[in-house]
């Protein structure tokens, strides 16, 4: 048996160093100048100095310590920075998961020209609709443009100052505690179950219950319609397979039939 | 010792009488023979079926311009003869009808484990059959998409798609429970002392078939399902109209119809190997390298199903991986030929006509197989993409390969089987006529290819006329000669029980058990002390 086994180990290498191969091809696109280029698994800088609500210095990176939601707007914004920050907030609300424990989330204003205080007027407005969570887990910050410039390039958020008013897409971006960005959530209103899984996604490395596993498994992100889909080839494939595995086992382990079979007519 | 003196023999299965008299001791029984022959006598018909298609086909090509029919007739006729040759045919193959009959014997049982299912097996591989019959006939008319049903074509067709898609789905499930029946049989049920390095290499290569089959034959049957779904429900699974990918059908049907054309071909690498084996009168050579190559094509075979779809859209790098998996298959294929040809080396050769099909079958699959190389690299894949190489190369493999295995097992284990031996010289005679045949038909169609033709067409320009007359000559050549083989085979005569129980010397255990064999094969469970091909005392 033991040479069998061997006979399947090589094919079986050579398969998983090609699939292995074939991702790393995965194309690099120049980035949007208005729109978001996904900067997926890319790391933010060390070195982005923001202000705070309340007006003290801060480093984005050293900020980030948990599963961290990020987002562009701008106070000011008369647009879509709005909508996207109510949809913010509801989903927060309804998610279920402790915000400033489980994870945090981060505005920031891409307009250099605002400042700290007009974020906390913000950042008080939209805290109502998050009775019962911790306020200190959604922090709004505001920066020099050089800094901000920094923060946007490493994201891939790409915007444009267009009579006195920004052109500039709704996304939130899901960042791991070690500032790796891990999902781009596009659009203004969130499904509270995509949210959950890209919080998730970005807690990768930590600790979560086998029932979240499971679902990171059933479910996965589609770069192209960016949204979680059931991936239902991939739980097809794995039952095939178990059943097959299982099957080859119980033969191995029962081997020969002890008795002589009869034949019916 | 196993064997059976004269005066000691059991009724045969052929002539055994149970609960059942006439055609019901055949539909009901379930003794793995008669299955086998069930099967056996089944896919000639449809191979006879789909014979008249294929020579109707050469027929209209024989000049350029319309000559028996339209090009919607002849698109209809070729969907409907790949239907049944691949589906009825040479996919259930060696395995359903030889392996069934073979599989119990060889490993020294007395039946395969689920009897009932085998039978059962049968019934829904005749009714898929029955319902692609229907679908032939009723609706608007046979299915004009060939047999791989390309989506969206295959949704937007006003042709009788759904039933026919509907069949091959049921035959699916048929292929599927004879792979679990032979895969638990293969484990189970082996007698003492033939561990899974005693078995004979045709064991082997039904193991690995069967694995294919049920691993990937459910993919096929899931994508037949969509179709259907896309086409009743309009769900746009494949429908770019509705986001649907029709590359997406591509995938999943070559995921299987890869495989499968390894179900077709590994139980006749199977056959080829006793045959040789026996008509050497030597030790097989390089046994575990066969056995293990048969697993190796099984495995590597799942991988390389992108071949197909070099030019429908994939990229750069997807087709250098699926093109480097396609080269790797050559290996196991070709460790099989070298051991094969270095069996025969210092063997002493008895040319009796098995051993001629043999030899014609690893010259046509050596063609077969090289020509595969040149469709299995990119560049030169783009040249003669979905031309008439394609059909040349196709044929040479299933038909030259797989086919001409399936007739060159026919003729080995007939004697075994009926108790009965075919005129031999009649049978070298036609086999030439076949071989000769069969190059004229399929050789000129390689050049065809190289030159531009496209397949799938009724007509075609002047300058190919030349090599289609000759194609279609040597598509009369082969056709009278498979007649003559069939009508050789019917009219074998019985011969006394020592000339037919082993008549070529074989050393597995089907050689040792009577001629029919009786209804339990065994009267006693044979105990195995030696290797498969040893040269014992009888």
């Amino acid at each position: 048996m033991k040479k069998t086994i061997s006979w399947f180990i090589l094919p079986l290498t050579i398969a998983v160093l090609i699939l292995i191969s074939v991702n790393a091809f995965a194309e690099k696109a120049k980035d949007l100048e208005v729109g978001i280029t996904e900067h997926l698994d890319e790391y933010v800088p060390s070195d982005i100095m923001l202000t705070d609500q309340n007006g003290n210095l801060v480093n984005l990176k050293q900020l980030i310590n948990k599963p961290t939601v990020l987002c562009f707007v701008y106070y000011r914004c008369p647009g879509i920075c709005s909508p996207l920050m109510n949809g913010l907030a509801e989903v927060m609300a309804s998610t279920g998961m402790a915000l400033g424990k489980d994870y945090q989330a981060i505005t920031i204003s891409f307009d250099s020209r605002e400042t700290y205080d007009l974020g906390q007027k913000k950042r008080l407005n939209y805290l109502k609709k998050l009775k019962g969570q911790d306020p200190s887990g959604w922090t709004f910050l505001t920066g020099d443009s050089a800094n901000i410039a920094k923060a946007t390039k490493a994201v891939g958020f790409g915007f444009k100052l267009v009579n006195n008013e920004f052109m500039h897409e709704g996304a939130l971006i899901m960042i791991s505690p070690d500032g790796k960005i891990t999902r781009y959530l596009k659009g203004i209103s969130f499904v509270p179950f995509e949210f959950k899984l890209a919080i998730i996604e970005a807690s990768e490395g930590k600790s979560a219950p086998t029932i979240i596993k499971v679902l990171k498994f059933c479910y996965s992100y589609d770069r192209k319609s960016e949204r979680y889909s059931l991936d239902i080839t991939r739980i097809t494939a794995s039952l095939t397979l178990i059943f097959a595995v299982s099957l080859l086992l119980y033969l191995l382990i029962r081997g020969r039939r002890k008795k002589s079979n009869s034949v019916n007519q | 010792m196993i064997g059976n003196s004269s005066t000691n023999r059991m009724p045969s299965y052929l002539e055994y009488q149970g609960k059942y008299t006439g055609i019901r001791a055949w539909i009901l029984s379930t003794d793995h023979k008669r299955i086998a022959l069930l099967y056996l006598y089944s896919q000639l018909f449809f191979f006879l079926a789909g014979l008249v298609m294929g020579l109707f086909m050469k027929l209209e090509l024989i000049a350029p311009g319309q000559q028996l029919m339209g090009p919607a007739t002849y698109n209809a006729l070729f969907t409907v003869h790949g239907l049944t040759m691949i589906f009825l045919f040479i996919i259930p193959g060696l395995a359903a009808s030889f392996g069934n009959f073979m599989i119990p014997i060889m490993i020294g049982a007395k039946d395969v484990a689920f009897p009932k299912l085998n039978l059962f097996s049968w019934y829904l591989f005749i009714l898929g059959a029955t319902i692609i019959l229907v679908g032939i006939f009723t609706g608007d008319g046979p299915p004009d998409t060939g047999w791989t049903f390309y989506a969206p074509y295959s949704l937007k067709t006003n042709t009788n798609v759904v039933l026919t898609v509907f069949g091959a789905f049921v035959l699916g499930f048929s292929s599927i429970l004879t792979g679990l029946n032979f895969i638990v049989t293969i484990h189970r049920m082996r007698s003492p002392g033939m561990g899974f390095f005693r078995m004979p290499l045709f064991i082997w290569s039904l193991y690995g078939t069967a694995w294919i089959q049920l691993l990937a034959t459910p993919v096929v049957g899931i994508t037949f399902l969509m179709v259907v779904a896309d086409r009743v429900l309009h769900i746009g699974f494949f429908d770019p109209a509705q986001g649907g990918d029709p590359i997406l059908y591509q995938h999943l049907f070559w995921i299987y119809s890869h495989p499968a054309v390894y179900i077709m071909i590994l139980p006749a690498m199977g056959a080829i190997t006793e045959i040789i084996t026996t008509f050497s009168h030597r030790t097989v050579f390089g046994y575990k390298a066969i056995a293990m190559s048969s697993l190796a094509i099984a495995f590597v075979g799942y991988l390389v199903w992108g071949h197909h779809m070099f030019t429908s859209g994939m990229s750069e790098t997807a087709r250098l991986v699926f093109s480097f998996l396609t080269f790797l298959v050559a290996i196991p294929s070709a460790i099989k030929v070298f051991n094969w040809t270095a069996t025969m080396y210092k063997g002493s050769i008895s040319l009796e006509p098995p051993f001629w099909w043999a030899m014609a079958f690893i010259f046509i699959f050596m063609i077969g197989g090289l020509t595969g190389l040149i469709l299995g690299s990119v560049s030169t894949d783009v040249h003669v993409h979905d031309t008439m190489f394609v059909v040349a190369h196709f044929h040479y493999i299933v038909f030259g390969g797989a086919g001409l295995a399936f007739f060159a097992a026919l003729h080995y284990w007939y004697p075994k089987m009926f108790g009965k031996m075919y005129n031999k010289k009649v049978a070298n005679r036609a086999l030439l006529g076949l071989f000769i045949g069969f190059n004229v038909l399929y050789l000129p169609m390689f050049f065809l290819g190289f030159m531009g033709m496209p397949r799938r067409y009724y007509d075609y320009l002047p300058q190919f006329a030349n090599l289609n007359l000759l194609s279609t000559i040597g598509s009369w050549i082969l056709a009278t000669s498979l007649i003559v083989v069939i009508v050789n085979l019917l009219r074998a005569k019985k011969g006394t029980p020592e000339e037919m129980d082993d008549p070529w010397g074989g050393r597995t255990l089907e050689w040792k058990i009577q001629s029919p064999p009786s209804l339990e094969n065994f009267e006693e469970i044979p105990v195995i002390d030696h290797e498969p091909y040893d040269l014992i005392e009888k």
